[in-house]
């Protein structure tokens, strides 16, 4: 018994595991520092699901912020512009309860529209606007590029002569999609004269 | 050569010779056009005319607006009445006068010359999708292409245009076909036909001989099965080839063009003459005089029915294109586009109303005939779910909707309803992704420029601090924090000078892969990587020169 047991076997290999240990810590340490990422990721998929209107009607300025605090804890429901759709996706997401929109959910998709006959100038809209949709310079006339302005209505309020109003978008053909009833719970649903399915 | 078979597939009622027995006539000219500016796929095109102004048959009244859309040409020779977002109405003067582009030899002709005449003639697919000519005969600088496939199988029940079409212009269609073989480097022809037009087939074989130069032409008779007119189960019937999921024929060396389209090539070319008519099957129990017509686009299907007969106490319902695949109109006055090739008048005996819907019983009827191999059942519970990641992983996108699930289904279920739905879903819920990474992309520029530009004007400032207080001596601040706020600030500055060489890059490598497009989005973010570093830059600055100041007293 006594020639199988040497101090000396115990020895090396708590040694070599130690090693071991400390080579694969050092590695895992230098990796982790070395493609350490800036972000927080989930703070990152909270931004993803959020419309990105930068409205600021969370009372956030702007949705990476929303982002933020949501992932400190605040709550899902404050942002109108994305409504149920974007709450029940972050519910999903952090594994919450979905709870109803606080506020009133945007009916429609709208676009400010400057009205160039009134507008006098003085740049207060292209200041507030966080996507840089407006453009113009002092003392020359203002206009919204309709297909970068989010519908925010963030322009509305610093005009001092009111000439900015919020229009439904036109949307364009290809992207009509046609009216569903809500209500397909039972087969009886169905009717006779609203089907179009051709059958030979 | 064997005929190899795709899977899936069925056989309802033909209904063919309702409409092939009366020779190709001419569809009396309309006194009003509609032309919808969106006949193709791709880009509505741009209008180029104004209301007032005269025009002949074949003049430009709309152009086409990026690389994947068609011009469009007036019908009729007339008067511009209207112009809408939608659409140009031109009213007839009735002379029918023309205005033809000069004629070209598909033979002689330079590539570059006869490209172009296919896109200023407004040549779009004329089989269903409309996908534009020039674009699809350009296919050869990404993919090479050894084989050009004539799709004239024309599977669905009701359809005879290219059967008339064959029978008509046999030596036309095959000109054209070499035409397009010649754009894009197809050695082989092959002409895939279902076995039920004898006629046609047998007009082909006359033809065949005359025309084996420079592309050989092979034909190749097929079984008659539902769906067997579809791009990828005709390539699978005539080559054996399989197209990849979400991928094009041209991946796999085939391009497939339709005889309409050929024939309208050829006349571009050969007669100058712009895309103004088409073959149109009319046909139906409530029409007396059913057939193939040519017709000018723009004439309202009302009239074009009237033409030929209607008998509108009888008819139930109007369907463009086929029974399978079609959609029921909703109003006579929609004008015939560059992808109507057939309008049912359908009679309510004929076509009747689907019976009422009920649950699914997991008979598995559908995934047996699908000719896509895809589980319709399965797409259709999470279709309705809303379940769309699931979708995704079922392949919904490589469903052709040709109907053969919803036509075996004994609950009656509009599956394919429930698909398209889905897939609209899912293309709205990308547009809107990639529209709020657009603003999210520019809202992030935006603050990276205000920073930027309170940075320097912090920088500004410090220096004027610096000259002013030079005399009197550096303030009494902290020692410690000016070294690490250098050494933090230096590290800041690195990492966005990292950040613009990676947005650099991806910005290339996107160029890169496909130089055509254009890279807004990525460009805006190098944008915000630059200001961001022009920031770090000022900060920079602004700590060395607060720092030096506190240094030199």
């Amino acid at each position: 018994m006594g020639e199988t047991f040497s101090w000396w076997g115990i020895l090396s290999a708590v040694g070599v595991l130690t090693g071991l240990g400390v080579v694969f810590g050092a590695l895992l340490g230098m990796a982790s520092e070395r493609f350490k990422s800036q972000e927080n990721p989930l703070v990152e998929q909270i931004n993803a699901l959020l419309p990105q209107t930068q409205c600021g009607q969370c009372g956030y300025p702007g949705c990476r912020p929303y982002a933020e605090a949501i992932n400190q804890g605040d709550a899902l429901n404050k942002c109108p512009p994305g409504g149920d759709a974007t709450i029940h996706a972050l519910a999903d997401l952090l594994g919450q309860e979905a709870a109803p929109l606080d506020g009133e959910a945007a009916t429609e998709d709208s676009v400010a529209f400057i009205r160039e006959a009134e507008c006098i100038g003085c740049t207060k809209c292209i200041q507030a606007c966080p996507v840089d949709a407006i453009i113009g310079a002092a003392k020359q006339m203002h206009t919204v590029i309709e297909d970068e302005c989010t519908g925010c209505d963030l322009c509305v309020a610093p005009c001092p002569v009111d000439c900015i109003d919020m229009l439904p978008r036109s949307k364009p053909l290809t992207q009509w999609q046609p009216l569903v009833s809500a209500t397909m719970i039972i087969a009886s649903d169905r009717s006779y004269t609203g089907s179009e399915h051709a059958r030979l | 050569m064997p005929a190899y078979e795709f899977p899936g597939g069925i056989y309802p009622p033909e209904r063919k010779t309702h409409s092939n027995q009366a020779p190709l006539q001419a569809a009396p000219l309309p006194a009003l056009v509609t032309l919808p500016l969106k006949q193709h796929a791709g880009n509505a095109a741009t209008p180029c005319v104004a209301v007032g102004d005269d025009v002949k048959v074949g003049s430009l009244i709309a152009q086409r607006n990026g690389m994947i859309s068609a011009h469009l040409h007036a019908s009729i020779s007339g008067t511009i009445t209207h112009i809408s977002n939608q659409a140009i109405t031109i009213e007839a003067d009735g002379h029918d006068s023309w205005q033809t582009l000069p004629p070209l030899d598909w033979r002689t002709d330079s590539p570059e010359k006869l490209l172009e005449r296919l896109d200023s003639g407004g040549l779009a697919g004329l089989g269903g999708a409309g996908f534009p000519t020039y674009i699809k005969a350009q296919v050869a600088e990404h993919h090479p292409i050894d084989t050009l496939v004539v799709n004239a199988a024309e599977c669905e029940p009701y359809i005879t245009a290219d059967d008339l079409i064959l029978r008509s212009y046999p030596n036309d269609v095959l000109e054209g076909a070499q035409l397009i073989a010649r754009l894009c480097g197809a050695q082989r022809i092959i002409i895939g036909i279902e076995d039920n037009k004898p006629e046609a087939i047998s007009a082909l074989k006359q033809a065949l001989p005359q025309i084996q130069h420079p592309a050989t032409i092979v034909l190749k008779v097929i079984e008659t099965r539902y769906p067997s007119g579809g791009e990828r189960q005709l390539i699978k019937k005539v080559l054996d080839r399989d197209v990849p999921s979400g991928g094009l024929p041209a991946d796999i060396g085939a391009l497939c063009h339709n005889p309409g389209t050929l024939l309208a090539a050829l006349h571009a070319v050969r007669d100058g003459k712009p895309l103004v008519e088409r073959i149109v099957t009319l046909t139906g129990e409530t029409i007396s005089a059913p057939g193939n017509y040519w017709v000018r686009l723009g004439t309202p299907v009302g009239t074009l029915l009237n033409s030929v007969g209607l008998m509108p106490d009888r008819l139930h319902q109007v369907i463009v294109g086929g029974p399978m695949m079609g959609t029921p109109l909703t109003t006579l006055n929609s004008p015939v586009t560059k992808t109507t090739n057939c309008l049912i008048a359908a009679s309510v005996t004929e076509l009747p109303p689907a019976p009422m819907e009920s649950p699914c019983i997991r008979c598995g009827a559908c995934e047996h005939v699908c000719p896509a191999q895809l589980l319709p059942q399965q797409l259709h519970w999470y279709a309705r779910a809303e379940s769309d990641s699931t979708l995704a992983k079922l392949n919904l996108f490589d469903c052709i909707e040709c109907g053969a699930c919803s036509y075996v289904c004994p609950s009656f279920i509009p599956l394919v309803e429930d698909y398209r739905l889905a897939k609209q879903r899912i293309r709205l819920k990308q547009i809107e992704t990639a529209k709020s990474e657009h603003a999210k992309h520019r809202f992030e520029f935006r603050q990276a420029r205000l920073a930027r530009e309170e940075a320097e004007k912090q920088a500004r400032r410090q220096a004027r601090l610096a000259q002013h207080q030079k005399p009197a001596g550096g303030s009494t601040g902290n020692h410690a924090t000016p070294e690490v706020d250098l050494r933090s600030l230096r590290i800041a500055q690195a990492a966005a000078k990292a950040a613009v060489k990676k947005a650099e890059k991806v910005l290339a490598r996107a160029a890169e892969q496909d130089p055509k497009q254009r890279f807004d989005d990525l460009e805006t973010q190098l944008a915000t990587a630059q200001e961001n570093l022009k920031a770090a830059d000022a900060r920079l600055a602004k700590a060395r020169a607060s720092t030096t100041q506190k240094e030199t007293p």
